[in-house]
């Protein structure tokens, strides 16, 4: 069965990222490598952050992002995806989502959040990004989108935005799931 | 801090790219090796509403990168579904180089 996955921008293009947000300097050569070594189709998700907050954004929560404007933007940027995604589930394979885990929009498990973040920028430390269970907003809308068609679809983070991130620990968690041997492991 | 990791150069590649045929060369990891970040293009065969719906939103994304001064190439002009990105782009006044160099 073939396996169709669907990757979050950044992880072919980390120029997508905040400044100081990279892991690389464009793709991530270690996630592309697992995929071709398990044979799966890749597909790039868009990024709803870059187009609209621009490449020099700042660091954001997800309740900075949660308006009807983005939540929209999410919406138009995802359908034509919901829309690949059926037409491969129809045509019998595996769907894989990958997002990043500790991203406001892209998180699958992790996502950043935090009711006091806004105003003047003042949390300088890495450590200070909040992170809490649950998904970003592209990810909900993409998920709701598929509507029934969510429960034949897996979804894993890579924690590239976490502040503790395992390169070895993500892959491996990865892997495991683009084998279809089951849930990510536990962080 | 990690200081800024971005290479500030992206290539616009045809999906083939990502999915090589088997025997083919592996373009993404020759990108890949000498820092380019890639945005890949809708594969062929898609509804036209859907690939419509697709280069619109990758011409906004890389009109951030243009707009902010990032190198920005066409990693295979003649590709057709590339060149109907360059139209969109150009559109908005927009241009794209139509190389991709070392």
């Amino acid at each position: 069965m073939r396996t169709v996955c669907y990757l979050a921008h950044c992880l072919l293009n980390a120029n997508a990222k905040v400044d100081e947000g990279a892991r690389c300097a464009g793709v991530s050569a270690p996630v592309v490598g697992l995929l071709r070594e398990q044979g799966a189709t890749i597909r790039q998700m868009p990024c709803p952050e870059l187009a609209f907050g621009g490449t020099r954004r700042f660091w954001a929560v997800r309740e900075q992002y949660d308006t009807p404007a983005f939540r929209g933007h999410c919406r138009a940027l995802a359908e034509p995806v919901a829309e690949q995604i059926r037409a491969d589930l129809a045509a019998g394979a595996r769907v894989v989502i990958i997002g990043i885990d500790g991203s406001p929009s892209m998180g699958v498990e992790l996502t950043a959040a935090d009711e006091s973040w806004g105003g003047r920028p003042d949390k300088p430390r890495d450590e200070d990004y909040p992170v809490t269970p649950g998904a970003g907003l592209f990810t909900e809308t993409l998920l709701g989108l598929l509507g029934e068609a969510v429960a034949s679809v897996r979804a894993v983070g890579v924690g590239q935005d976490l502040f503790d991130y395992d390169e070895e620990r993500e892959l491996a968690r990865l892997g495991r799931v683009v084998a279809g041997e089951g849930g990510p492991d536990a962080r | 801090m990690r200081g800024d990791g971005r290479s500030r150069r992206v290539a616009v590649v045809p999906d083939a790219y990502l999915n090589p045929a088997p025997g083919a060369a592996d373009r993404l990891a020759e990108l890949a090796a000498t820092g380019w970040g890639v945005v890949a293009l809708p594969h062929p065969g898609l509804p036209p509403g859907v690939e419509a719906a697709m280069l619109a939103g990758i011409a906004d994304q890389l009109a951030a990168f243009l707009d902010d001064g990032y190198e920005v190439a066409l990693a295979a002009p003649d590709d057709p579904i590339a060149r109907r990105l360059a139209e969109l782009l150009a559109a908005d006044g927009r241009g794209i180089a139509a190389s991709v160099a070392p």
